[in-house]
């Protein structure tokens, strides 16, 4: 893993954006983050990340819309788009899925659980 | 038995109803009507036929009965006149032979000489008729008059109005030709030795040379024989002979034609065969004489005998010109016809006869009687005898058994010689009856078939009883008149044709009526039926009609109903019945529809329940929902800094705390998760899927997780997975995986010391999922507990063990809507079970 490993962290509320940046910083990702969809489509065209945990729940763009514009994208398809959201029943875990997630990661998060997320990236 | 399709339906069953209770009696009415009529007509017909027929039959019974009484009148009417004019003739015959009587004795009165007798002679002259002139005809089958002669009745003054009914006028009677002709043919003188001393003759018919008559070779056809009666005359008696004559043959009887010698093998010869009126015109005559005398006295001497011969043509103008018919006279006779009149003498021997054959006669050569006619019998009889036919006949008794069923002698018929001696013609039963009604001198008749007629015949004696014929009351002899019968009844029997063709007029036109009235009944019959069937089919198809509509109308109602219904089953509530009319229909109509509002209102209701429901289903699912997510989201801060800080903080003290911080976070995590879990189940808004899960692999990874926990608590651990379990069992993987963690995580739990053991095998259809552990147990009166919500046994606290609570509430949830069950096991001190069973499915629907 020679290479850099920048991630960006998606969420409208700052807390969930600090922790989930604290706890990937710690394992070593170079993060970034945003507070709503738009931002974060702003930031994907100007960098290239590798990881993107995207909340679901936002202002302006959603979750989901914003998943699939980040997949349009031209790096959108390498993308690793795990959905860092609090949605935690089955019915949205499926939703989520067949929108364009790789993942679901359900609030509340754990290092054990993120690190299993990431652990191949 | 089944009804036909038409008949299944409402419509169909009223029709045919209708059709029942109208058509069948009024096709039995027409029917009865019908019958009625035809047979009044068939009645009527026969009544008719019978009226009409007996009605012929007694018009023909009348006119038979008039018929016959009128021929029977006629006959006895006849009978009478031709009996009259028997005896009439009788009587004439007498006074004509009486008159000779007076010329006999007037004569012996005379002197006798040859002038005085002459001039006796001439001066007894009678008129004698003799029809004129015959030829045979020229096609030669029969004799005709040379000139037909036309006699016609003269009428030249008008027939006055009075006089007009039956006005008849009859022609002058022809007799026929007139000839004066001298009543004796010869006058003799004799002396008393029989020598003729005076001969007057006159025709010719006599010897004119004087004689001595006592030999019988110098008589008439040497067949007299009177001297010697002559000498036993007193003075003033008479001697009257028999009548004497040459017989005259035939060479046929019946007509005399060509063809009928021709047949015979004999020459035709007319003129040399005997005459026989209208058979023979031509023919022979049979000649002969009576002869009268008496002696002469002179002194009161018998001096010689003086003899008048009369010409016997004067006594046959008696009968020859007699006819018993309306031609009354006849100038020739026509034997065949049967209308003809007889003369016979004394001794029944045929002396007047159309047919001069018949007449008896004798032999001129011998003077012997000519052998007469006699039946085969008789005739072989005579033959047989070798005798004289006069000879033989003098033994044989006269009228000797006489019958119509003789038959006459053919051989006689072929010899020719076929005199009517009616003493020997027992062929002839008719000469016994004449007899019979004559002998005691009366007259009479009687009918009898004969010759192939019916013939009245009468008789009456001839009342002259001078010499010989003094000698029985029968006199001279007698006459017959022979008379087809049927001349008689001419007119009964013309009126009986009349009336038979009247009859047969009648017949067939009252057949024709007949006919005529049965065809106008038959007509009548016909129109009847016809108006009666036409008005019974016309009412029919009306009734049939009316019927069909009707039940058009009743059922259009009822199928509008049931279309309307159907419509309203399938959805539309909105359908209402028609319910215009105020019948049964109407009110049906009505209550439906009044059903059909409050069936509408209640599922407006249920739909608006419905929708309230769904609402609240789904603002219960938004609110569990905000409600995970809410709580998630501040604990994701709280378990995470914390966790954070764990690895942040270095003073063991602040660890602790960030750990209590962490543990208390997740405490609460699972609070929530199971609160929602179940509020979830409670709200019908848990999914539950069912998919093949790969069973060991869900059993051993849950396993695995508290195996760990259960090892570093110083427990045991087992994992048993029975034979025969499928490789993949069709359930929610995500609720078995929860489940088998609960049950688990409490087993660890509660566990202080020895070993947690998960065992998985078939049960029957079920899968069993038993975790045991060697807790404290759980005494019975608790067990149904342990399944309710935040309820835990008292000697366990939550927070110690970490418990929410919820955990079994949940499982057995899980497990019920997993359509299994739960069961617990437990004996306090030693441990617990509890077990799952869920449906073995393996095959995913």
């Amino acid at each position: 893993m020679n290479e850099e490993r920048h991630a960006l962290v998606v969420d409208d509320h700052p807390t969930n954006r600090l922790l989930a940046s604290a706890l990937l910083k710690r394992m070593g990702w170079i993060v970034s983050d945003a507070e709503n969809g738009n931002l974060a489509l702003e930031q994907a065209g100007q960098k290239t990340f590798r990881l993107i945990l995207l909340d679901i729940s936002m202002p302006g763009l959603s979750g989901e819309e914003t998943c699939a514009k980040l997949r349009a994208t031209p790096s959108g398809g390498a993308l690793k788009i795990i959905a860092y959201t609090a949605h935690a029943f089955q019915e949205d875990r499926d939703r989520l899925l067949a929108a364009g997630f790789d993942d679901i990661l359900v609030k509340p998060i754990s290092v054990q659980a993120l690190e299993a997320l990431t652990k191949d990236l | 038995m089944k009804l036909p399709a038409f008949l299944g339906g409402i419509r169909g069953k009223l029709i045919a109803i209708f059709v029942l209770i109208k058509v069948v009696p009024l096709v039995l009415l027409a029917w009865y009507a019908w019958h009625a009529t035809s047979q009044l007509g068939e009645e009527v017909s026969v009544k008719a036929g019978s009226m009409a027929d007996s009605m012929l039959s007694t018009i023909k019974s009348v006119g038979k009965t008039v018929t016959d009484d009128s021929i029977r009148a006629l006959d006895l009417r006849s009978r009478e006149a031709i009996e009259a004019m028997t005896t009439d003739t009788a009587k004439e015959i007498a006074n004509f032979l009486y008159d000779r009587d007076n010329d006999i004795r007037q004569a012996s009165d005379l002197e006798p000489s040859e002038a005085a007798f002459r001039l006796f002679m001439n001066e007894r002259r009678r008129t004698i008729y003799r029809h004129a002139t015959w030829k045979l005809a020229e096609d030669g089958k029969s004799w005709v008059p040379e000139k037909e002669l036309a006699r016609e009745a003269k009428v030249t003054r008008p027939v006055l109005p009075d006089n007009a009914k039956d006005f008849h006028a009859r022609p002058p009677e022809y007799l026929g030709e007139a000839e004066q002709r001298p009543l004796f043919v010869e006058m003799t003188y004799l002396d008393l030795n029989g020598n003729e001393k005076i001969k007057v003759t006159s025709g010719g018919l006599t010897d004119k040379g004087l004689k001595n008559i006592s030999d019988r070779n110098n008589t008439f056809t040497r067949a007299e024989s009177y001297f010697a009666d002559l000498k036993k005359l007193k003075p003033g008696q008479i001697y009257v002979s028999d009548v004497i004559g040459a017989y005259v043959p035939t060479q046929a009887i019946g007509p005399y034609l060509p063809a009928t010698l021709e047949k015979a093998g004999k020459p035709f010869k007319p003129e040399e065969s005997a005459y026989a009126g209208t058979e023979n015109p031509v023919g022979k005559r049979f000649r002969g004489i009576v002869r009268w005398a008496m002696p002469v006295l002179k002194g009161g001497q018998t001096v010689g005998y003086v003899t008048l011969a009369l010409d016997h043509d004067h006594i046959r103008q008696f009968s020859d010109r007699l006819m018993p018919t309306e031609e009354r006279y006849t100038p020739i006779a026509d034997a065949i016809k049967g209308n003809y009149a007889f003369i016979w003498d004394y001794k029944s021997r045929s002396i007047s006869h159309p047919r001069d054959y018949m007449i008896v006669g004798y032999d001129p050569q011998t003077g012997r009687p000519a052998t007469p006619w006699m039946d085969e019998d008789l005739y072989a009889e005579w033959q047989a005898s070798g005798k004289p036919s006069d000879e033989f006949l003098a033994g044989i008794p006269p009228f000797r058994d006489q019958n119509l069923k003789r038959k006459p002698a053919k051989a006689l018929v072929k010899a020719g010689t076929i005199g009517l001696d009616c003493r020997y013609l027992n062929f002839s039963p008719q000469c016994d009856g004449w007899n019979a009604v004559t002998e005691h001198g009366g007259s009479g008749s009687f009918v009898i078939f004969f010759s192939g007629l019916w013939k009245l015949t009468t008789a009456a004696a001839i009342p002259y009883h001078t010499g010989q014929y003094g000698n029985t009351p029968q006199g001279f002899g007698f006459v017959t008149i022979g008379a087809n019968v049927d001349e008689f009844h001419k007119a009964a029997t013309a009126t009986a044709a009349q009336i038979n063709t009247l009859l047969e007029e009648k017949d067939a036109s009252f057949k024709n009526q007949r006919s005529e009235l049965l065809d106008q009944v038959a007509q009548s019959l016909t129109s009847t039926a016809l108006g009666l069937w036409g008005s019974t089919i016309l009412m029919v198809v009306i009734v049939i009609a009316i019927a069909v509509w009707m039940a058009g109308l009743l059922t259009r109602r009822i199928t509008g109903m049931i279309s309307g219904i159907h419509a309203f089953q399938e959805g539309d509530l909105k359908r209402r019945l028609d319910a215009h009319s105020s019948d049964e229909m109407g009110e049906l109509a009505c209550s439906f529809n009044r059903m059909a509002d409050s069936v509408e209102e209640s599922f407006k209701r249920l739909e608006e329940a419905r929708e309230k429901a769904e609402e609240a289903s789904r603002q219960k699912s938004a609110f569990l929902a905000t409600m995970s997510h809410e709580l998630r989201t501040p604990l994701n801060g709280i378990l995470g800094f914390a966790e954070l800080l764990k690895y942040e903080l270095d003073n063991p003290a602040q660890q602790e705390y960030a750990a209590v911080i962490q543990q208390s976070g997740e405490h609460l995590l699972n609070l929530v998760n199971e609160i929602l879990d179940l509020a979830k189940i409670e709200a019908g808004e848990m999914p539950f899927k069912r998919v093949p899960t790969p069973l060991a692999s869900l059993v051993a990874e849950t396993a695995a997780g508290y195996q760990v926990t259960a090892t570093a608590k110083g427990l045991g651990f087992e994992l048993i997975m029975a034979d025969g379990l499928p490789a993949n069992l069709v359930t929610d993987p995500v609720r078995l995986r929860q489940i088998l963690s609960n049950l688990l995580s409490n087993a660890v739990k509660f566990t202080e010391h020895g070993k947690i053991k998960l065992a998985v095998s078939p049960v029957g259809e079920e899968i069993a999922f038993a975790v045991t552990d060697t807790g404290a147990g759980i005494p019975p009166e608790s067990r149904e507990m342990v399944f309710e919500k935040f309820k835990q046994l008292e000697n366990f606290l939550t927070r110690e063990h970490g418990g929410t609570g919820l955990g079994l509430s949940l499982v057995k949830q899980l497990a019920e809507h997993m359509g299994g069950r739960i069961t617990l096991d437990s004996e306090v001190g030693v441990g617990s079970t509890f077990t799952v069973y869920l449906p073995l499915d393996t095959t995913d629907e």
